[in-house]
C-alpha cells in the first residue's frame, strides 16, 4: 500500500504546456490592485470626558495624478451618535462632510476628503456640539475660540 | 468695439464687487460682519491672501466664539501674514505665508523664516508648517528653528515631514521634546547625507 502511494506520488505530472500562458493571460484581465500606505499604529489615549475614548489616524491613501490628495480622517468615538469632519477645507461647515462608521459597533469613523496642497485646521464635531481636536495630529495655534482644532499639512511635493 | 470695451469694463467692475462682499461673510455674526469685512479688503489691499482669514471667521463662528474675538483673531492673523511677507519677501506664495505666520504665532523669530528663504531653494511652506508644528508639540522654539534650519538645505518635504513624526513619536515615548528634536535631526541628517550619497534613502524606524 505504502509503495502504490509512493509510486505514485513519483510518477510525473502532465500539465499542458498551455497552462502557465492561460493564467498569465487571466491575471493580465485582472484591476490592478491600489497600492495604500500601511495604516499608523494605533494609540493609546486618555479618555476625554464621559464621551468617548477618541484616536485618530491621518491616513493618505491616494494620490491622484493631480497635486490633490485624498486623505481618511479617522475618529475613534465609540459613544458617538453623529460626527462630522469641519474644517478649512469646507469653510466649517458642519453639514458639509459627516463621517461614516467604518465597523458595525459605530466606534470607528472616517471620512476621505481630496485636499489640494495647503496648511489647513480641522477639527471633529461630535454629536453636532462637541468640538475635538485630532489627537494624532499636530495642535493648530490657540485662537481663543475656546475649542482647540488640529492642523494637517499637504504638501505640493 | 466700444461696446465690447464698455462689456468688459462692466464685467470686471462686477468680478470686484463679487470679490469684496464674500457671501461666506453673512455666515459670520452681525457684529463681526463689517471688521472682517474691512480686514479682508485691507489683507487684499496689501496684497495679502484673504482666503486664512475668512476662514478663521467661519471657524469662530461655527465654534460659537464670540464677535471680539473672532474679530481679534483674524486682526492677529492679518497681522502675522504682513510680518511673515516682510521676512520671506514680497514675492512669497500664499501657502508658504499662511504657513509662515503660523511659524511666527508659534514665536519662531522673523530672522528664522528670513534664514529659511536664504537656505532652501524650494518652497517653503512644508518647513515652516513643520517648525509651527514642532512648537505646538513642546519642542522649544530656538531648538526647533535650528534643527529646521539645519534639515531645510538638503531635505525633501518628505524628509521634514519624517523627522516631525519622528518627533512626536519619540515624545509620546517619553522623551523630552527638546532631546527627541535633537536625536530625530541628527537621524534624518544621516538620511538625508546617505540619501545624496547613494541615492536611495537609507531605512527608516518604524
Amino acid at each position: 500500500m505504502f509503495e502504490r502511494i509512493v509510486a505514485h506520488l513519483r510518477a510525473p505530472v502532465h500539465i499542458d504546456p498551455a497552462f502557465g500562458e492561460r493564467v498569465m493571460a487571466e491575471i493580465a484581465t485582472l484591476p490592478t490592485p491600489t497600492r495604500a500606505r500601511p495604516a499608523a499604529a494605533w494609540r493609546r489615549l486618555a479618555p476625554l470626558a464621559a464621551l468617548a475614548v477618541a484616536a485618530s489616524v491621518l491616513l493618505l491613501i491616494a494620490r491622484p495624478a493631480s497635486s490633490t490628495r485624498k486623505l481618511q480622517f479617522v475618529l475613534v468615538a465609540p459613544q458617538a451618535a453623529t460626527v462630522s469632519l469641519v474644517g478649512d477645507f469646507n469653510d466649517w461647515d458642519a453639514a458639509r462632510t459627516p463621517m461614516r462608521p467604518l465597523r458595525a459597533d459605530g466606534a470607528v469613523w472616517s471620512a476621505v476628503v481630496p485636499l489640494a496642497p495647503g496648511r489647513y485646521h480641522y477639527a471633529f464635531l461630535v454629536n453636532g456640539s462637541r468640538w475635538l481636536p485630532d489627537p494624532a495630529a499636530p495642535r493648530a495655534s490657540d485662537d481663543g475660540f475656546g475649542t482647540p482644532s488640529s492642523v494637517v499639512t499637504v504638501s505640493g511635493t | 468695439m466700444r461696446v465690447t470695451a464698455l462689456l468688459l469694463v462692466a464685467l470686471a467692475t462686477r468680478a470686484a464687487a463679487q470679490q469684496q462682499t464674500d457671501p461666506r461673510i453673512a455666515r459670520l455674526d452681525t457684529a463681526a460682519r463689517a471688521p472682517i469685512a474691512a480686514l479682508l479688503d485691507s489683507a487684499r489691499a496689501a496684497g495679502l491672501p484673504p482666503e486664512p482669514l475668512i476662514q478663521r471667521a467661519l471657524e469662530g463662528t461655527t465654534k460659537g466664539a464670540p464677535p471680539d474675538r473672532v474679530v481679534a483673531a483674524v486682526r492677529r492673523l492679518a497681522d502675522d501674514l504682513g510680518r511673515a511677507r516682510d521676512a520671506l519677501g514680497a514675492s512669497t506664495e500664499a501657502l508658504e505665508l499662511e504657513a509662515g505666520a503660523a511659524a511666527l504665532r508659534a514665536g519662531a523669530a522673523p530672522a528664522v523664516l528670513a534664514q529659511l528663504r536664504r537656505a532652501r531653494r524650494q518652497p517653503l511652506m512644508v518647513p515652516l508648517a513643520v517648525l509651527a508644528d514642532l512648537v505646538a508639540s513642546g519642542v522649544p522654539v530656538d531648538s526647533a528653528a535650528a534643527a529646521v534650519l539645519v534639515l531645510a538645505g538638503s531635505a525633501h518635504d518628505a524628509d521634514l515631514v519624517e523627522f516631525r513624526r519622528a518627533v512626536e513619536r519619540d515624545i509620546a515615548l517619553g522623551a523630552s521634546p527638546a532631546t527627541a528634536a535633537t536625536g530625530a535631526a541628527r537621524e534624518s541628517i544621516l538620511d538625508v547625507n546617505s540619501s545624496a550619497r547613494t541615492g536611495s534613502a537609507r531605512p527608516r524606524r518604524p
